[in-house]
């Protein structure tokens, strides 16, 4: 008798063994070389060509091959065998791929430009006294308030708005969402073409200093009138501006205006522009997105409710404030929630603007410079922890929320 | 129904709201649409307004440009790459939040809550934390004092890199909006299949997976788009000193970022270009990709 | 089913894992770099030779982000066979860290390799007296761009000093038109050529070459009176009014590939834009079109002007320099051929090539264009002189040459001449 429960359990730690540590990592690095090798070997067409049916069905034959091993398990082994089976390579490639790369970035952030010593907290008393640290974490900062802010509040008028149309809402809704399918690097490369710069005697293609330097009579860009080329190189005439290289107002008129207006008028001053124009691309792009969703957490209201505050008398206003706010305030917080993380995903929008130059970096930005510009790993690292510990309070925050919520 | 017979909604000036925003977020699209089809010289010498304004425009508009970026871009390749990285990193997180998902939902087993406070934890890692011990990984594996855990493998620059890559950033979210969305299946099916003696696999297959469409379809059309669009990722892992390992959206980061100076005809199409795929998966899919957001976001 | 399909799979991988070996026929090289555009077409004609007599299938490819993806495919280990650095420091750093294979171990006579480039060109590429650097071709920036047909026009003469320099701009501005192209927007460089401009000067101001190679080690500070008045010289370009096309918004948001668009295009009374533009030989391929055809003709080049009158002239350049990540049979091939004298010919040849073999034995006849042969003889002839020097913030650490210096050149373009204590003095503080 006892034998044979030595057996069976012997039995059941060699499948369970074979099922769910043996045979993974063979599916996980015949995978990985299998595709390795035939990139290697095959022309790059035919690789192209089963890659996609290659990777969609790997996939299945784990599971599919787990299974099969788990059949010859005891039955009374089986379900927590299955349960095993199921949930273990979603742990296992989050444990791989994300918890243990991150854990190394934290530990490398004590380590020096190579990651050889230890130096301590050497990197954080970097990332807080460098100037050009500094900036970038004021810019990130001043990402995360205005891009989230105006489009969850632009993203939650229109949604109001549009709620009350009878016809088009939809067609409204789309064309203010569409932004959030095209590339951060296309999106990019639209606003580009908006500020364009060109030296002074150049046609302005860029609509801003196209705009700014028509104002008729003597200047025009570069239009001809009656057979003759009128351009804005009058003195009268105002200069081009280059936007994302401006770090303040002082080049425009109304930094002349706001200069020795007292300290708002001095803070004005140094409103860096270019930052807030490279914002714009980001709220562009994902206030359809906060519509959308603020849209239908509208029309989840319950009518009874909206039309109690109508019979009261309240002004359309009112009801937004004190009925639609308060109830879809959660889905507010998921909104920000999801903007925040976003903001600090933000990468592309900068790297093919302005890389960062005159003071517009950000800190994923930043952390990429580290790497390969200035090649300090441990600096690098703590970049990366930064960001981390941006995005800590907020999620942790809406964690807390979510709890509170399930046990009301 | 009340709510939509107000009189307020007629009042001009919320139209007008509606209106001016919506005009506002087309416009950048137009001017450079509208450039696309311009001649380089042209884009230059008269800015694309005072075109339009003297009516020279009409004449020149031509999809010579789109060709000229086809043919001396080889853009097309870029584009399979890009599905080549796009649908298994989309396939993959799938099945296995998918599994993750079915189990967390209907089946009971030691560490349950652990496990799944760990995945939820998990999404609060950003992608950048993790961006370069990846890559690390993908070349010399793992060792633990001496110990090769996970042997060198030197997959950077092949796809499966930057499908586990993408497997591992999007599967925190993967599991937990699938898991969401089994929760609210009828539980009574899944127990009949059970009692029926059907097991968890072929419950999973064969009830579990087709009820989840839905569910699937959204996170498929967001995981889709985010991938598809992806930069940082891409230029990490597959790199781009290889034309061949070029995705769209570093072709097109190399097309904006001043590869041909001056050359706005080139960027202006490249770039609608770059944008056709997602734009026709999105209103494709607009359906599913808004309820996925919704699903996540609005509860109660 | 499914599993004797794996085991297919993994068999498959086994077969496939154990092919390879042979001649070197059919064998790839791959070489990245910084070239695009036509520098990319140039260096691929070059290579086609060593394709046909070998058999070998060479790749280049270059890319305008090259300095980033080289050190993220270090780190990954996904390297090419040959990277052709922009700058030196990109040699010397990954040699550092053990990446590079030393030149001696790909066969290469390092001594005849001295004699044909230069010890100078050799030393940048050294490491603790290992040599892993290869010399390739060299562009040169001391000069100014000009159209002789304006000047003439208008009956101004090239200038061959500092001073006559500035005597002709403010006759440019008594004229009524701005004398200076200057524009040194860069994305993720910007202020290059503000650094390039300190150079050029510091060359030709205190002890010449000798306190040019100080100031890159930092022997010679930033707040030291040479630099301050190199930096001084240099604000008197930037920031006297009326020199610079545009004024000082111009400098710092002009994208360095348009600065001299001006001087292509005229107003409605027939002037240019601009007169002189400082930049290097290879800004011909960022011109339009049109302008193009015409360098060396319409548009062409002066010498940078001279300072100090007494010190020998001297020529500022920069260039590519080459590093291999392996010793295979096929790299080692290559290697020998990037070095010989004939390597730079087809690209030579080529009409828009602005790139000048650093092989003081190359056949200078063969440029085709009389610009780009007295071009590539300056260089030479400065390379055999020992006047030759190197982009000074290329060599610097990259926290100042890629970052501190290029920044406060920003920054001194837009704060004014009172700033430029304040800019050196910041700078000397980032070095590491």
């Amino acid at each position: 008798m006892k034998n044979k429960t030595q057996q069976e359990k012997l039995l059941r730690f060699g499948i369970s063994s074979l099922a769910l540590g043996v045979f993974p990592l063979i599916w996980f690095l015949s995978q990985a070389i299998l595709f390795r090798e035939l990139t290697e070997q095959l022309t790059r067409n035919i690789v192209v060509l089963i890659a996609i049916p290659f990777g969609s069905l790997f996939i299945f034959l784990l599971f599919y091959g787990m299974n099969k091993l788990i059949d010859f398990a005891p039955k009374d082994a089986r379900e927590s065998l299955e349960a095993r089976m199921f949930v273990g390579p979603g742990i296992f490639m989050i444990l791989l791929f994300l918890f243990y790369p991150a854990v190394r970035t934290f530990y490398l952030s004590f380590k020096d430009r190579y990651s050889q010593e230890f130096v301590g907290l050497e990197n954080y008393r970097w990332a807080f006294t460098d100037t050009e640290m500094i900036v970038t974490i004021r810019n990130q900062v001043l990402w995360l308030i205005f891009v989230v802010f105006f489009t969850v509040f632009i993203g939650l008028v229109f949604a109001w708005l549009t709620d009350r149309l009878n016809k088009g809402e939809s067609f409204f809704k789309s064309i203010i969402f569409m932004p959030m399918a095209i590339s951060a690097v296309g999106a990019t490369a639209i606003f580009k073409f908006i500020y364009e710069y060109r030296p002074t005697p150049l046609t302005q293609i860029g609509i801003i200093n196209g705009i700014r330097v028509s104002r008729g009579e003597e200047c025009y860009n570069n239009r001809i009138i009656n057979g003759e080329l009128k351009g804005y190189d009058d003195s009268s005439c105002l200069d081009a501006v280059g936007w994302l290289q401006q770090r303040d107002l002082s080049a425009l008129p109304i930094g002349n205006r706001l200069e020795g207006t007292g300290w708002l008028g001095e803070m004005l001053v140094n409103l860096p522009i270019s930052t807030f124009l490279l914002m714009a691309i980001m709220i562009w792009m994902y206030t359809g997105f906060a519509a959308v969703v603020l849209s239908a957490a509208i029309k989840a209201i319950p009518s009874e409710i909206m039309e109690a505050g109508q019979i009261d008398g309240a002004s359309e206003l009112k009801v937004f404030r004190s009925i639609i706010i308060p109830y879809i305030k959660s889905t507010i917080v998921v909104v920000s929630t999801y903007m925040v993380v976003t903001v600090l995903k933000a990468f592309d929008i900068i790297y093919v603007s302005t890389r960062g130059d005159l003071e517009t970096n950000l800190l994923a930005v930043k952390m990429l410079d580290e790497f390969s510009k200035y090649r300090n790993f441990g600096r690098s690292s703590v970049v990366a922890v930064l960001i981390f510990v941006c995005v800590l309070p907020v999620i942790i925050g809406s964690a807390l929320r979510e709890r509170d919520n399930s046990n009301e | 129904m009340t709510r939509s017979n107000q009189k307020w909604y007629d009042k001009p000036i919320s139209k007008l709201i509606i209106v001016s925003i919506t005009l506002t977020w087309m416009f950048p699209i137009f001017g450079f649409l509208l450039s696309s089809f311009r001649p380089g010289e042209s884009i230059k010498r008269t800015s694309w307004w005072d075109a339009v304004y003297t009516g020279t425009i009409w004449s020149e508009l031509s999809f010579n440009n789109y060709q000229e970026v086809f043919r001396a871009e080889n853009l097309d390749r870029s584009f399979y790459n890009s599905l080549a990285v796009t649908i298994p990193s989309t396939i993959i997180p799938i099945t296995i939040a998918a599994f993750a998902a079915y189990a967390f939902s209907f089946m009971e087993f030691k560490g349950k809550n652990v496990l799944f406070l760990f995945v939820v934890g998990s999404m609060i890692i950003p992608l950048q934390m993790s961006l370069i011990p990846l890559v690390q990984l993908f070349k010399d594996g793992i060792e633990i004092a001496g110990i090769p855990i996970i042997p060198a493998l030197d997959l950077n620059g092949t796809f499966v890199a930057t499908w586990f890559a993408h497997t591992g950033f999007g599967l925190p979210l993967a599991t937990f909006l699938l898991r969401d969305f089994m929760m609210g299946l009828p539980k009574s099916v899944i127990e009949s299949a059970k009692i029926d003696g059907a097991s968890h696999f072929t419950t999973f297959f064969k009830l579990v997976l087709p009820l989840s469409i839905a569910g699937i379809a959204a996170f498929a059309t967001f995981q889709f788009l985010w991938v598809y669009n992806d930069f940082l990722v891409a230029n990490v892992f597959l790199g781009i000193y290889k034309p061949e390992n070029l995705v769209v959206t570093s072709h097109m980061s190399q097309i904006v970022v001043g590869r041909f100076g001056e050359a706005w005809h080139l960027r202006t199409s490249g770039a609608i270009i770059s944008i056709l795929v997602p734009l026709g998966v999105f209103f494709g899919l607009q359906r599913f990709f808004i309820r996925g957001l919704i699903g996540g976001a609005v509860k109660g | 089913m499914k599993k004797p399909l794996l085991m297919c799979f993994l068999f498959l991988t086994l077969i496939l894992g154990a092919c390879g070996g042979g001649s070197l026929e059919g064998e790839t090289v791959s070489i990245t770099g910084a070239l695009i555009g036509e520098d990319q077409n140039g260096f691929r004609e070059n290579i086609k030779a060593i394709e046909e007599a070998t058999g070998i299938i060479v790749t280049y490819q270059g890319s305008d982000n090259f300095e980033q993806e080289i050190q993220i495919q270090m780190e990954s280990g996904d390297t090419p066979d040959f990277a052709l650095f922009p700058q030196p420091g990109g040699v010397v750093d990954a040699a550092n860290r053990g990446y590079l294979t030393p030149l001696a171990d790909l066969d290469i006579d390092l001594e005849e390799y001295q004699n044909n480039f230069s010890s100078y060109l050799v030393g940048l590429g050294t490491v603790d007296g290992v040599i892993y650097g290869g010399a390739n071709a060299a562009n040169l920036k001391s000069i100014v761009w000009y159209q002789p047909a304006e000047f003439e026009a208008r009956g101004y003469s090239v200038p061959a000093t500092w001073d006559e320099m500035i005597a002709l701009a403010d006759q440019i501005v008594a004229d009524g038109m701005n004398p200076f192209c200057f524009g040194m927007y860069s994305n993720g460089a910007s202020g290059w050529l503000a650094t390039d401009w300190m150079e050029d000067i510091m060359l030709r101001t205190g002890d010449g070459v000798d306190s040019y190679d100080k100031w890159v080690t930092n022997e010679l500070k930033f707040a030291d009176p040479i630099v301050k008045n190199a930096a001084t010289l240099l604000s008197q370009i930037m920031h006297t009014e009326g020199y610079v096309v545009g004024g000082t918004d111009a400098i710092v948001s002009t994208y360095f590939g348009n600065a001299q668009d001006p001087m292509f295009s005229k107003d409605a009374n027939g002037n240019p834009g601009c007169f002189m533009h400082r930049q290097a030989s290879f800004i011909t391929s960022f011109w339009p079109e049109a302008a193009q055809g015409q360098a060396g003709v319409e548009t062409t080049v002066f010498p940078f002007p001279s300072v100090d009158a007494s010190l020998p002239a001297a020529a500022l350049g920069g260039g590519d320099m080459w590093a291999a990540f392996n010793d295979r049979e096929a790299t080692k091939v290559v290697a020998e051929y990037l070095l010989s004298a004939d390597f730079h010919a087809p690209a030579a040849q080529m009409p828009n090539n602005a790139r000048m073999s650093a092989h003081t034995g190359f056949d200078q006849s063969l440029y085709s264009n009389d610009l780009y042969r007295v071009m590539g003889e300056t260089i030479s002839a400065a390379l055999s002189a020992n006047s030759f020097r190197f982009d000074a913030s290329d060599l610097m650490p990259p926290e100042v040459g890629g970052g501190s210096f290029w920044k406060e050149m920003m920054n001194l373009a837009v704060n004014g001449p009172g700033y430029i204590d304040e800019a050196l003095a910041n700078i000397d503080t980032s070095w590491p």
